[in-house]
Parts: C-alpha cells; structure tokens; sequence
C-alpha cells in the first residue's frame, strides 16, 4: 500500500530552539495515532504536514505531491487535506453553517449548490445536522470542536488531520466520532492524549517525545512492549512507574519490582505508554 | 364518492405528471376520501418523504442573504467572494470603522477643534483621515485573524483574499472619508489631499500584516503617521505634506510598498509559509 505522506528528514527549528527533530516516517492509510507529552512536538509535526508551517530541513511528499518543491504542489496537496487545529477560535457572529461554508469557498467550492450540499454532509457526519443556523457563540465546547472536525471533512479528503479531536467531547460524543472515524476512507492520522481513543481506533501508533518519534507500530506491538510489567497486587510494585489502588483495594503497578502474591495482567495503551515515557525520560537523563 | 383515484393517477401525481387542476381535484378529493388517503401509502415513493424533506433542510439551512449581499450580488460581486468577505463580520465592521473615525474627524474637527485656528484644524484632519481606510483594512484583517490556522492549509491564493478584503475595506472606507471631509467646512484641498498618504499608509499596514498581527500592525501605523504629522506641525505647518513635491513622494511609496507587499507575499509562498 503506497503511502499517502512521506516525510523525509524533516525537522522544525525556531531561532536555536529545535522542536522537531528530523524525522522520517511514511503514514499509510488508515487512521495513525500521535501520541505524546505536552510540548512533545505533536501540534508542530501536524502543522507541517498540514503544510501550514514549512520545514527547516528536509521534505515533504503528501499523495504524490512534493510540497517543499514548488508552490504548485502545495496548492495540490492541500485539495487532498483536511486539518483541524488543536484550538480554533471561531469569528464572531458566524453560524455553524457560515463557518463550514467560508472554509469550503477557501476549498475551492464555487458552485453555491453544490458547495451548501457539501456543507450540509459534514455537519450531518457530526450530528449538527439540526443545527446550522445557530450561532458559534451559542454552542456548547463540544459542539464546536464537532464543528471545527466537520470543516476538516469537506470533500472527503484523502489525508485527515486531526490535532485532539476528542478534547472536550462527552462520552457519547467520542464514542459518535469514533465511529464516524472509523468509517472513513484514507488516511486519518490523529494527535491525542486520550490512549482509549488510540486503542480502539488506530492501526497504528506513532510516540513522539523532544520533536523524536520514539515508537512506530502496530496497537498490539505497543502493548507487547508492556507485558508482563504491570501487576496487580496488595501492595505496590517497587520502582514503579505509576502505581494507583483500584476499587477492588488491590493496587495495580505499572512497572518496577511487583510486591509478593501480585499477578501480572494484561497492559492498556496507556500503560504501555508510560513505561515508553519512564525508558525515554532515563535515556535523557530526567528523573 | 362518486369516484376514487386509481392506481394510474396515483402515479402520475406522484410524478408531478398531473397538470395543476387534475392535481387539485386529487387533493381535495383526498382530503375527504378515508380509502384513497390510505392508499396513497401504496402510491407513494419510498423516498419521497425522504427528498421532500431534504428539499425543506436545504431551505431553511441556506443562508439568508442580507440587503448588502443582494446588492453586491446585482453588482457583479461572485457568491464564493461574498462568503469570504462577510464572514466575520469582516465587511460590516470595516465599513462601521470607517464611519466611526470620519464621524469622529469631523466631530473634531467641526466641534471639538472650533476654537482652533485653521492650521491646527489642518493638522488633526490630515493626522486622522488618512488612517479611516488604513483602520478599515487592518479590522477586517482582525475579524479573521483566528481563522488563520485553518485559511492557512487551503488551496485558496492568500493574496486574492488580501486583496479582496483590501479592496472591499477601501471602497467604503475611502468614500466614507471623502464625504466627511466634504461637509467639513474650510478644508480646501485638504479634503482630498489625505488620499496619498492614505495609499501608502495603507500599503504600509499590508506589508506589515505579512509579519504582525492586526492590532500590533494598527498601532505601528497610527504611531507612525500621528508622528510624522506632529514632528511636521511642530517644525511649521502641516502644508509642507500638501505640496505637488511630497504628494509625489506619498504616491512613489505607495508603489514601491506594492511591490514590497506582492514580493513578502512571493517569498512566503515560495518558503511554504503564506498566511
């Protein structure tokens, strides 16, 4: 399967700061989880392959097209992309419908017809369907960060990107976007902080730390990395990396030396993920 | 009953095929026939319901166009434009910003300053007027400005859309000044010679918004034009701007800021980093 970007060496510097390392990696469809800290250099690794920010170093091909080459390209990259920003703030006065509308006129939609029926699918994939004329000041959070996903989805692009698309969203609300994600076609690649939504949704995961992708694989292969290294017991494990006492009053230890009569049982992402944290964070040096 | 509708006229009515009093005569006869309004179920496409209310949504959903929209619109202005320009606001605000500062230079001018003499009446208008349309474009940049993250990985030429709320800003901003200049009494040629330092600052402001936000972009603008005109008025009077000579020289300016506006915009495209 060929894949629909290619990053090849690219990083991201500000003056002496480097955010992104350079990183080469091929995202393929089917939806890609981004995982890591605040500040790990998920929004920066998005933006560029959003072509909304250009690369220090290196390049960037998204559906054949070499963005970093010519202007040309970029224009024909980003009729392919869809990108919804970690924060957006909505100008005032618009409607839900005003909204998804100026972005799709800067999506090329001419024809008015056609371009208000486009409008209309996507705030209907995003159960707002019932609510285009309301104005984006009088929606909940959770509302607006449908509406900023359901910009993203004009014209069923071939590359998605979402940067926390779940933040703020209720249960209901995720579990709705899950299901509308995982029926798209492409490729989705998603920044997230919620490791439920990596494990129920993603082929595959990328953990990136200090602008560094620290782990690309499959959701089991990043579970393999963790098992057999968190335990269930009366006590905590020596040297663990996150310990909490469940309801049941046994504590369960990610990590570390398990304290006697604990069982081992099966890790979460998020285990899997603090342990890849822990071996990072000792790699640098941080205690 | 005298007569029920048969299978045939169910389908052509359903058609739209029935011409319009054979389709009232069905209703009406319906509206009163328990049998036939049980059988129109038969008769009914299954997704009629279905794309009748489709047909309701999309009306009801549709923006409603504004008198300004419609009027633009018999002007020859194209709907995709008009959706950029009035989002946010960015076409009404400007327009109200112009108006606000003309209605503000002219009452200073007329009230607040009539106990001036002349040549500090000049100066405050020619200190004010040209930042109107320079204001005008630099709020609708501003009603924006948030939306830059998502404009950003668009297909959509960031210049035309500079140019177009440019373009939009200075045609109600620029009229809107001249008339408050008009109705200011003892103007003389000052009621137009605002007009080219009001291009250069404006041009200023446009290269500066390649680099700054609005608000920062705003206030490097008016420092700057409030600061030539007070070193001027300090040093003589404010005619030393009015000459053909200086005139002149707002106008070069206004043109090399043009081309430095349109290659800031070149280079930001070329570095894949245009906003």
């Amino acid at each position: 399967m060929s894949a629909t970007a290619s990053l090849d060496g690219v990083s991201k510097t500000y003056g002496r700061t480097t955010v992104v390392r350079p990183i080469t990696v091929d995202v393929r469809p089917g939806i890609v989880g981004l995982l890591g800290p605040n500040g790990a250099g998920k929004t920066t690794f998005l933006r560029l392959l959003s072509t909304a920010l250009p690369p220090t170093t290196g390049r960037i091909t998204i559906a054949g097209f070499d963005v970093t080459a010519s202007h040309a390209n970029r224009v024909a990259a980003r009729r392919r992309l869809g990108y919804c920003p970690q924060e957006v703030t909505f100008p005032r006065g618009l409607t839900a419908f005003e909204f998804v509308d100026y972005i799709a006129v800067l999506k090329e939609w001419r024809d008015t017809g056609a371009r208000h029926r486009e409008v209309r699918r996507v705030l209907d994939l995003v159960g707002l369907a019932d609510r285009p004329a309301m104005k984006v000041s009088t929606l909940s959070g959770g509302q607006r960060r449908r509406l900023a996903v359901a910009q993203a989805l004009l014209g069923a692009p071939e590359l998605l990107i979402l940067d926390e698309p779940t933040t703020g969203l209720d249960p209901e609300q995720r579990a709705s976007l899950r299901g509308l994600l995982s029926g798209l076609a492409g490729t989705v690649l998603i920044a997230t902080h919620q490791t439920e939504d990596v494990s129920a949704l993603c082929d595959r995961v990328l953990v990136i730390d200090a602008g560094v992708i620290h782990f690309d694989g499959t959701v089991p292969e990043l579970l393999a990395t963790a098992a057999g290294r968190v335990h269930l017991g009366p006590a905590a494990s020596r040297g663990a990396v996150q310990t909490w006492k469940t309801g049941t009053g046994l504590v369960r230890s990610v990590g570390g030396q398990p304290a006697p009569d604990s069982s081992v049982v099966d890790p979460s992402v998020e285990d899997a993920y603090l342990l890849l944290r822990s071996a990072e964070r000792t790699t640098q040096g941080v205690v | 009953m005298s007569w029920h509708v048969d299978e045939r006229v169910w389908k052509a009515y359903t058609a739209g095929r029935l011409d319009p009093a054979a389709e009232a005569s069905v209703e009406t006869h319906v509206t009163g026939c328990v049998s036939c309004r049980a059988a129109a179920h038969d008769y009914a496409a299954a997704d009629t319901a279905e794309t009748v209310w489709a047909g309701v949504r999309a009306t009801i959903t549709a923006p409603t166009p504004s008198l300004l929209h419609r009027v633009l619109r018999r002007l020859g202005v194209r709907g995709d434009d008009l959706v950029l320009l009035s989002a946010g606001g960015s076409l009404l605000v400007p327009w109200a910003v112009a108006v606000a500062v003309g209605f503000a230079i002219a009452c200073a001018c007329v009230v607040g300053l009539a106990g001036l003499d002349p040549v500090n009446q000049d100066a405050v208008f020619l200190a004010m007027a040209p930042l109107a349309p320079v204001l005008a474009v630099v709020v609708s940049y501003a009603a924006l400005d948030p939306l830059r993250d998502l404009t950003a990985p668009t297909p959509f030429s960031k210049l035309r859309l500079a140019l177009l709320r440019t373009v939009a800003s200075l045609v109600v901003a620029l009229p809107a000044t001249a008339a408050i200049g008009l109705v200011v009494p003892g103007l003389g040629d000052l009621t137009f010679l605002w007009l080219a330092p009001s291009l250069g600052l404006t041009l200023a402001a446009l290269v500066l918004l390649t680099w700054w936000e609005a608000p920062v972009t705003a206030a490097m603008v008016v420092s700057l034009w409030v600061g030539v005109v007070v070193v001027v008025r300090t040093t003589g009077t404010v005619d030393v701007l009015t000459t053909p000579v200086v005139q002149a020289a707002f106008a070069v300016a206004g043109l090399v800021l043009a081309v430095a506006f349109v290659l800031r915009t070149s280079t930001l495209r070329l570095q894949g980093g245009e906003q």
